[in-house]
């Protein structure tokens, strides 16, 4: 078949027919042979080098920050009384935010029928597990106390107590723990048939052994198929409500307080919405670079930018929408407390970050009306970042400003971290790089067998139209006798 | 025909390479109406309308799923319900012992947390998978059937396998080349 | 351009076959509306029962044309192929918008016996709607709601007319037109229904406060629109129409939609009830205390069961989606459920105990009736498809995968 030109602009939809998702020469075995050449590089750039070495310099960081807490105690940290939730709930919330994108791409795009996904999903999946790690791990440290974590577990132990369920805190144990295991096994499924094209194609002894292993034997039958999607699609189903229910039970460890400017009961659609408007961002901010270094322009084609800038557009709006809605029941509500909470983060000593997080959030994202800035990667990348500046300082707004002025004066107070806090957060960037990078280098960053059947060459775009593609079908009228029912 | 072919026992069966999909779907609907069992068509991409080319039965697995959810509803109630509201009651922040809207949350958890852990592994189990070793696994040109080729393998342990009628079959639906394969 | 969709002979346009059903819905306004008036006059307590009756049937009947209208924006805003052949029939429920805003006259009418902060005594008694008295005051409040309704009148006018315009031009301009408009609508729609909500029901009780209101109204607007279109579509097959265009495919999606926001009301509603139980708040949790005594307590259970677990579990599964018989059903029971939930808002700021208002029941007939006819009246010259809209035939030949 003929290739379709790369230049060729794909996000023009002529109503009634549909623009193809993958340019460029786009038959299976070129579509193997782009994606697998990556992973089979005998040795990494340079750059992959650079950037490799620095993440996991910081990634060391991490680990000596985490041991001098360990050593010394909480006093390392900024946190104080009234401020005790400082740098790792925000670290948290905002690492287990930008892990919702993966989710949403993998499980809910999928059951809307967004054949798009297909190009970006794997990517963002594993985007979603290393942020998910860097997420467990700060309520994990900021117990203080790692070495009894097990207190967290319905385990029968010495003390003949058990946790308190009726704790958020409790729950989000459970919502993040389930979120992490669920996304790790749809990722791992989905990856499966590309391991076994990887197995099928290494050439030394130990690659075939690795791959072997992680491919568990997929030898693509047709038997196997039929499970795989179901399970796939009963996995979807299955993670959609998870992915929603994850950052509301994160929302509610705010929601379900007195304390004004958390105890909203808009918390957790809006922390959703938040979550998948920064996972988004994350998801650019990574996939741009990576298309450019590695030539997956034909694969993650100017559509794909463009329909995720219009997420990251229609997600940040609804987080503006929010905004706006919490500051009008804040003033109507009549609550002193509440009016005096959000006139502090907009006018208050904190109001940098309020203003930082406004512009970054709900001012800067609504530029993605323009589709020249959606087209233009380079833009959309400076655009991806400020984003996921606006959402770091919205979990900062939230937690900082509500606990250091709340109902009485005498107890307010200032909170500033210090640099184990700033060093820790830079370290758990370099921990997500670090598994980042070795995604890049070991494992299918693109979903073949997915792309594989959304492109023509599949030929799977006979017979009755499915979802996307050319349809020339007619109309169906083998349905007459169903229908009489 | 190669020598292979009198080794009676060491033939596992034969496997048929397709070019496109359509090819395929038709070379294994003739197989069916052939009437046989032990066989199998493996492909790099899934295929819609292969389950009905190949005579599959629709997959129990929504049912595990199911109960799975059930198993792990019952279990997130049960549990927080007798630890907080019977072994060791406590009362924090004036919430009942057992207030089921606190309970909510974790319930729903345990409830996806195991239906996707029994999808997952069901569909594993179901499908015998991990399977390191399998006999295709012998054909270098097996190997593209993860790549860019759709094959049919027929099993010799098939009632209805004879070394030539089968081959016949695949040629004249269009299998190129049809090879054999030790067992 | 591609040539037009050959429909075949595919009865399309209602016709003739739509005027005793006209007939029948203006017969039914008129005894329902009659109905409500006698049972207000004759009702000892004066015209409240009537206007919170009248008050419930509005918003009731305006959430089923809003979700109308969200959906049609929607399908244009996502290119959706799917959707085309149950497309115009969302636009006729859109368009009944404009006959919605004549009818939120009574409602401004009933202004003193709805809403609590009109009166100036009252005002000057309570320091919070002194407070809010700047928002909550009836000049205000008019203006606001003329906003609301002529946004939405605009906007179903602009998409509806647009889309019959399409049918005899067969211009795929007026699909990019509405495809360029359909995402600033959105953001008008979202805040106007969200006002709207704030405004005509959350400030029946205007000490209480929820930011959530306006996504559960929405909620349960999508709910109930998703709900009447199956019912729409079943009943105009039934009537002989469009029935080779509407196949068990499209039924599946519009119930895998409304499973979808039957747990969406779930969530949205659990969330909100959940956060003020825990945080046990008086001025918030007044709001709860108050709909689980004298009686409404069996209301709220009936919508976590009618309105949630039992339609889950009636449409988690494949079958019933794809049998539009069991869809209808549970259709029309989430419709019922629907309108339970804002009974269940609406008439406890009226009545402490839980009654049946029977000026409800009226109303719900008379608006019924009403707004059907206009409806039916109104598209029965055109086409129930949109004959030239360039997705018609994905839409026609589309197959879940």
């Amino acid at each position: 078949m003929s290739a379709i030109p790369l230049d060729l602009d794909n996000t023009l939809e002529r109503p009634g027919e549909r623009a193809p998702l993958v340019l460029g020469k786009s038959d299976l075995a070129s579509i193997t042979e782009q994606v697998c050449e990556i992973a089979e590089r005998p040795r990494p750039s340079r750059e992959w080098w650079l950037a490799f070495g620095t993440s996991a310099s910081l990634t060391f960081v991490l680990f000596a920050m985490l041991g001098y807490l360990f050593w010394t105690g909480l006093g390392v940290w900024g946190i104080n009384q009234p401020v005790a939730w400082g740098f790792a709930i925000i670290n948290f919330v905002f690492w287990v935010g930008i892990g919702h994108a993966g989710t949403l791409i993998s499980a809910i795009l999928f059951l809307f029928r967004q054949k798009w996904r297909t190009s970006i999903n794997r990517f963002a999946e594993a985007m979603t597990i290393f942020a998910v790690i860097c997420a467990g791990l700060f309520p994990a440290i900021h117990v203080g106390r790692p070495w009894f974590e097990y207190w967290l577990a319905p385990l029968p132990n010495q003390m003949q107590m058990w946790p308190n369920f009726r704790s958020p805190l409790l729950w989000d144990v459970f919502a993040v723990s389930t979120y992490f295991t669920v996304s790790l096994m749809f990722w791992y499924m989905g990856m499966v048939p590309d391991l076994a094209t990887l197995r099928d194609r290494a050439r030394s002894k130990i690659r075939q052994i690795a791959y072997g292993i992680a491919a568990l034997g997929w030898r693509g039958s047709g038997r196997h198929w039929h499970r795989y999607e179901r399970a796939y699609l009963l996995l979807a189903a299955l993670a959609t409500p998870l992915v929603l229910s994850v950052h509301s039970v994160v929302s509610f460890d705010f929601a379900v307080s007195q304390l004004p400017g958390w105890h909203a009961t808009i918390f957790p659609p809006y922390f959703v919405a938040g979550a998948i408007f920064s996972g988004f961002a994350m998801v650019l901010t990574l996939l741009i670079p990576v298309r450019h270094i590695f030539r997956l322009e034909s694969l993650i084609t100017p559509r794909h930018l463009d329909n995720m800038a219009k997420i990251i557009l229609a997600t940040g709006s609804m987080v503006g929408y929010s905004y706006i809605i919490e500051f009008f029941i804040a003033w109507y509500s009549g609550n002193p407390y509440e009016s005096f909470t959000f006139l502090n983060r907009a006018l208050g000593p904190y109001a940098w970050s309020y203003w930082i997080m406004f512009t970054c959030n709900a001012i800067i994202p609504q530029l993605l009306w323009f589709k020249r800035l959606r087209q233009t990667p380079g833009l959309l990348l400076v655009i991806s970042i400020f984003v996921n500046i606006g959402m770091w300082f919205e979990r900062f707004v939230i937690v900082v400003t509500s606990l250091s002025r709340d109902f009485l004066p005498s107890s307010w107070g200032v909170y500033w971290p210090t640099w184990v806090d700033l060093l820790t957060f830079l370290g758990s960037f370099g921990l997500f790089f670090t598994l980042f990078l070795l995604f890049l280098r070991f494992l299918p960053i693109v979903a073949m067998a997915e792309v594989k059947s959304v492109v023509p060459a599949a030929g799977l775009e006979l017979g009755p139209h499915r979802g996307h593609g050319q349809y020339w079908g007619e109309i169906p009228h083998q349905h007459d006798e169903e229908n009489e029912r | 025909m190669s020598s292979h072919a009198e080794e009676k026992g060491r033939l596992w069966g034969l496997l048929a390479e397709y070019e496109t999909v359509p090819a395929v779907l038709e070379a294994a609907a003739r197989v069916r109406d052939a009437g046989y069992r032990y066989f199998d068509v493996h492909t790099p991409i899934p295929i819609h309308g292969l389950d009905e080319a190949m005579g599959i039965q629709v997959s129990r697995l929504p049912w595990l799923v199911a109960g799975c959810g059930a198993v792990g509803a019952s279990t997130g109630l049960l549990l927080q319900w007798w630890t907080n509201a019977v072994d060791y009651p406590f009362i924090i922040s004036a919430k009942p012992y057992f207030g089921l809207p606190a309970a909510i949350p974790v319930t729903f958890e345990l409830t996806v947390l195991l239906a996707a852990i029994g999808a997952f592994v069901g569909m594993l189990v179901a499908n015998g998978l991990p399977q390191f070793f399998h006999p295709l696994f012998r054909l270098e040109r097996f190997r593209r059937a993860s790549n860019d080729r759709f094959f049919i393998s027929i099993e010799a342990r098939d009632p209805k396998f004879d070394p030539r009628a089968t081959r016949a079959l695949l040629e004249s639906s269009g299998g190129r080349p049809v090879l054999e394969v030790e067992g | 351009m591609r040539a037009m969709v050959d429909l075949g002979n595919e009865p399309r346009v209602l016709g003739e076959k739509a005027s005793p059903v006209v007939r029948g819905g203006w017969l039914a306004a008129g005894v329902g509306l009659v109905a409500a008036l006698a049972l207000g006059a004759l009702s000892g307590q004066g015209w409240r029962g009537f206007f919170f009756a009248y008050l419930h049937a509005w918003a009731f009947f305006a959430s089923i044309a809003l979700g109308a209208l969200f959906f049609v924006m929607l399908q244009h805003l996502t290119n959706a192929g799917w959707s085309v052949v149950v497309r115009r029939l969302a636009e006729a429920m859109a368009s009944t918008l404009p006959l919605l805003a004549l009818l939120f006259v009574p409602i401004a009418v009933g202004l003193g016996e709805l809403y609590h902060w009109s009166h100036a005594d009252a005002v000057a008694a309570d320091p919070l709607l002194q407070w809010k008295s700047g928002y909550l005051n009836t000049p205000f409040f008019l203006i606001r709601c003329a906003l609301y309704l002529g946004v939405w009148v605009w906007l179903a006018r602009f998409f509806v007319g647009r889309s019959l315009a399409q049918d005899t031009s067969g211009d795929v301009a007026h699909t990019l037109a509405m495809r360029r408009r359909a995402a600033p609508a959105m953001f008008l729609f979202a805040f106007t229904v969200t006002f709207a909500a704030f405004d005509l029901l959350m400030s029946l009780d205007p000490h209480w406060y929820s930011t959530m209101l306006g996504v559960y109204y929405f909620a349960g607007a999508a709910v109930g629109f998703f709900a009447s279109l199956i019912l729409f579509s079943y009943l105009v097959q039934r009537a002989g129409f469009l029935r080779r265009a509407i196949t068990r495919e499209h039924y599946h999606d519009l119930g895998k939609l409304l499973f979808a926001f039957t747990v969406f009301w779930a969530y949205i509603s659990f969330s909100q009830f959940m956060l003020m139980w825990y945080a046990n708040i008086p001025e918030e949790t007044l709001f709860y205390l108050h709909r689980q005594e004298h009686g409404w307590g069996w209301a709220g259970l009936a919508l976590v069961f009618g309105h949630f677990l039992l339609p889950f579990l009636a449409l988690l599964s494949r079958g019933p989606k794809r049998r539009k018989g069991a869809l209808a059903v549970a259709a029309g029971w989430l419709l019922i459920m629907h309108w339970l939930d804002l009974y269940w808002f609406v008439i406890p700021v009226q009545s402490e105990h839980a009654t049946l208002n029977w000026a409800s029941l009226a109303l719900a007939v008379g608006l019924a009736g009403a707004l059907m006819a206009s409806m039916l009246h109104r598209v029965r010259a055109t086409s129930l498809v949109p004959e030239r809209d360039p997705r018609l035939m994905e839409s026609l030949t589309f197959e879940n995968a």
